[in-house]
């Protein structure tokens, strides 16, 4: 069996909120020196997920990443963590692509790769949120696809998988090769070790370029970014006074009708 | 942002290659065997190593000069134990900045992702554990059990908190030397507390590594936390954290409404104003290691922004006038007081002190990922110390000392190393 997952290197969700810029001319958020790229947070429940899977009935897992400057470092963690190999589509030409133009080189990789029962996907990246790579994924391969994930399993041919709703959960079953998404409630990434990494050193990292896929032109980008900013956020306080608590109570309830909240 | 590659270019590019980073100044040279000041060029004798060395490198990478990052210049890069030797060097003669460069390298290179890979781990353990040991969070309180001291994380008010630091919570042999400080604290009649298993790490290493972004979170936090105690004062026993209390936090712009003060500060402090007498001897030839973040890099640093001019063809004339820290405000006098103090101990000092001291070699994660340097340098500073005779070396950082006497034992030498709270619970 041979698993592929998508793992994206994303600026890091947790970085102190005093640090946290954006560049409103670039329409960018500006990386402050010192905090490294992470990788997303739901890539690595993807990576778990399949890494569970290869623990239970053996597999081959390789982890697919696509940018335009992959740090080394930050996605050999998944070799680390037990990935058997790790493939950068590295290019110029892949900077800030939208999620539709993403998911075509990902099939890319996954038709060159070849043999592949299944791909996991995070649910949604942690920068953008968009949650549409998957789909788009599964619709370019033509492989089934289902969405946030607490729980796969693999039997018979078929994968069952528990998804998250609203209200709990439900099973949906499909046959492979398909896409999954996964989420956080499927469990965090193993911890690594320091053995763990140094053997991590040995295991193969290819790097391919545009040319190196049997690339179909990318599509123009589907959403156009107008604007980025940081929300302005502003508190005001106002005291309701009254003779009795009940008065307050009342003219609290004025105040909040004459704002529209009521 | 405090680490910025690119406020350093004049100091990069002004950097003559004279290699006077390498050693102590002249004037402070004693002898052949004992002049070099940098671990990292003393022991792999190739420039890059050095703080020229390092700011060349650090020019290439601003200006984008570097095509590949590989794993020979990231080992080149965190080979050193930031320990600022060559900072203090460099301005003896000149007011280049060294070391902040070589942070701000560091700083840029984790920015692109590009770090050792045993850094991910300390990082990792930093952002779960909030320490760097990769130790439960929930432990961290531990080693108080049992003292009946105040825990400031349970509401309880104190003037003073005593922060512990990482290796003296979580290393059974210097969680004593904890114990002991607060023992001493509350025999003086400190009104002390501890944050228990709230305490957390004080972010230096992250910040000497270069993850800046964790640092800030660390600080911030540590500064809101004692504001919100209400403490007067913060102790610490933790070198590495007294010196990012005083020299990095005040630059993240919070109001911080305490003083910071070092184990040996306070102790000095009690001792002179007659809260703790001695009354035991202790004979035997002693000498002092200062700990690089308790001496020189304990300065607050003053980033400086402005205009420089040129004058005479050479001289750079600033405005405003820049703060320059040279290494001379540490805390050198208070440790040496006390030790000095103590009945019967015949004090004598290195070669290399103070400011121009040699650093222990743990510094900066280079023990947690590099320990070979880490114990030859160490294995330097024990053969100094036996030069000047010394039968005990004593020091007031948990690094220098776990590193002392690791690679005291692994030379087999009879040197006995102290901390410097063991020194005076001892002669009480």
């Amino acid at each position: 069996m041979q698993i592929v997952v998508c793992v994206k290197q994303v600026v890091d969700p947790e970085m102190p909120h005093s640090a946290f810029r954006v560049d409103p001319e670039q329409k960018r958020v500006v990386p402050p020196p010192g905090t490294p790229p992470v990788l997303s947070p739901f890539d690595q429940n993807a990576l778990e997920a399949a890494l569970q899977i290869r623990d239970r009935l053996g597999a081959k897992v390789i982890a697919v990443s696509m940018g335009s400057s992959l740090a080394r470092p930050v996605l050999s963690r998944t070799l680390a963590a037990g990935a058997d190999e790790l493939i950068l589509l590295e290019d110029p030409s892949f900077r800030d692509l939208d999620s539709f133009a993403a998911a075509g080189v990902l099939a890319a990789a996954v038709r060159k790769i070849g043999e592949v029962d299944m791909v996991f996907t995070g649910r949604q990246s942690s920068d953008w949120d968009s949650g549409i790579t998957g789909c788009v994924l599964a619709e370019e391969l033509g492989f089934p696809c289902i969405t946030v994930a607490s729980k796969v399993e693999i039997a018979d041919g078929q994968v069952r998988v528990e998804r998250v709703i609203a209200d709990g959960f439900e099973v949906v079953e499909a046959p492979l090769p398909c896409v999954v998404t996964i989420d956080s409630a499927l469990g965090e990434l193993r911890q690594v070790t320091l053995q763990a990494l140094s053997a991590a050193r040995k295991k193969p990292l290819r790097l391919w370029k545009a040319a190196d896929l049997d690339l179909p032109p990318l599509p123009p980008p589907r959403c156009e970014l107008l604007d980025l900013f940081v929300p302005k956020r502003e508190t005001n306080c106002e005291f309701m006074d009254g003779d009795t608590p009940g008065a307050a109570a009342a003219r609290l309830a004025e105040r909040l009708r004459e704002e529209g909240l009521l | 942002m405090i680490l910025e590659l690119k406020d350093y270019l004049d100091d990069m590019k002004r950097c003559a290659r004279c290699s006077l980073c390498k050693w102590p100044p002249l004037a402070q040279m004693k002898s052949w065997r004992f002049s070099n000041n940098c671990p990292s060029i003393a022991r792999y004798n190739f420039h890059t190593y050095s703080g020229g060395g390092r700011m060349a490198l650090g020019l290439a990478l601003a200006e984008g000069r570097l095509d590949t990052i590989t794993d020979e210049l990231l080992n080149i890069v965190y080979r050193c134990t930031a320990c600022g030797a060559c900072d203090s060097s460099c301005k003896y003669n000149a007011e280049l900045e060294v070391l902040w460069p070589i942070y701000s390298t560091r700083a840029h290179l984790a920015g692109m992702g590009y770090f050792l890979p045993e850094h991910s781990m300390i990082i990792d353990s930093l952002r779960k554990e909030d320490n760097t040991l990769m130790k439960p969070k929930a432990d961290r309180g531990k080693w108080a059990e049992g003292l009946g001291v105040k825990d400031l994380s349970k509401g309880e008010k104190a003037e003073v908190v005593y922060h512990a630091g990482c290796l003296y919570c979580y290393d059974p042999e210097l969680s004593a030397i904890a114990r002991d400080t607060v023992l001493l604290l509350k025999q003086a009649g400190v009104d002390v507390g501890i944050r228990g298993s709230q305490e957390t790490c004080c972010g230096s290493t992250a910040f000497q590594l270069g993850f800046q972004g964790e640092f800030i979170k660390f600080a911030e936090s540590n500064i809101d936390d004692w504001n919100a105690a209400g403490v007067a004062r913060v102790v610490t026993s933790c070198a590495c954290g007294f010196g990012i209390m005083k020299s990095v936090y005040p630059l993240l712009g919070r109001q911080m409404k305490f003083e910071v003060l070092h184990i040996t500060q306070y102790l000095d402090e009690l001792l002179k104003q007659g809260k703790l007498r001695f009354s035991r001897s202790f004979p035997a030839r002693v000498t002092y290691h200062d700990p690089c973040n308790l001496g020189r890099k304990s300065e607050t640093y003053v980033p400086w922004k402005g205009t420089e001019k040129k004058v005479l063809g050479q001289f750079i004339l600033r405005e405003p006038e820049k703060a320059v820290s040279r290494g001379w405000n540490g805390v050198y006098e208070p440790p040496r007081d006390i030790i000095r103090s103590v009945p019967g101990i015949q004090f004598v000092e290195m070669e290399r002190i103070m400011e121009y001291s040699w650093c222990c070699g743990a510094g900066s994660g280079v023990k947690q990922t590099m320990n070979d340097l880490a114990l030859w340098t160490a294995s330097e500073r024990i053969a100094e110390a036996k030069s000047v005779g010394g039968e005990a070396i004593v020091t007031a950082c948990a690094w220098c000392e776990q590193n002392l006497k690791e690679a005291v034992r692994q030379t087999g030498g009879n040197l006995m190393v102290y901390d410097i709270v063991e020194l005076v619970r001892q002669a009480l």
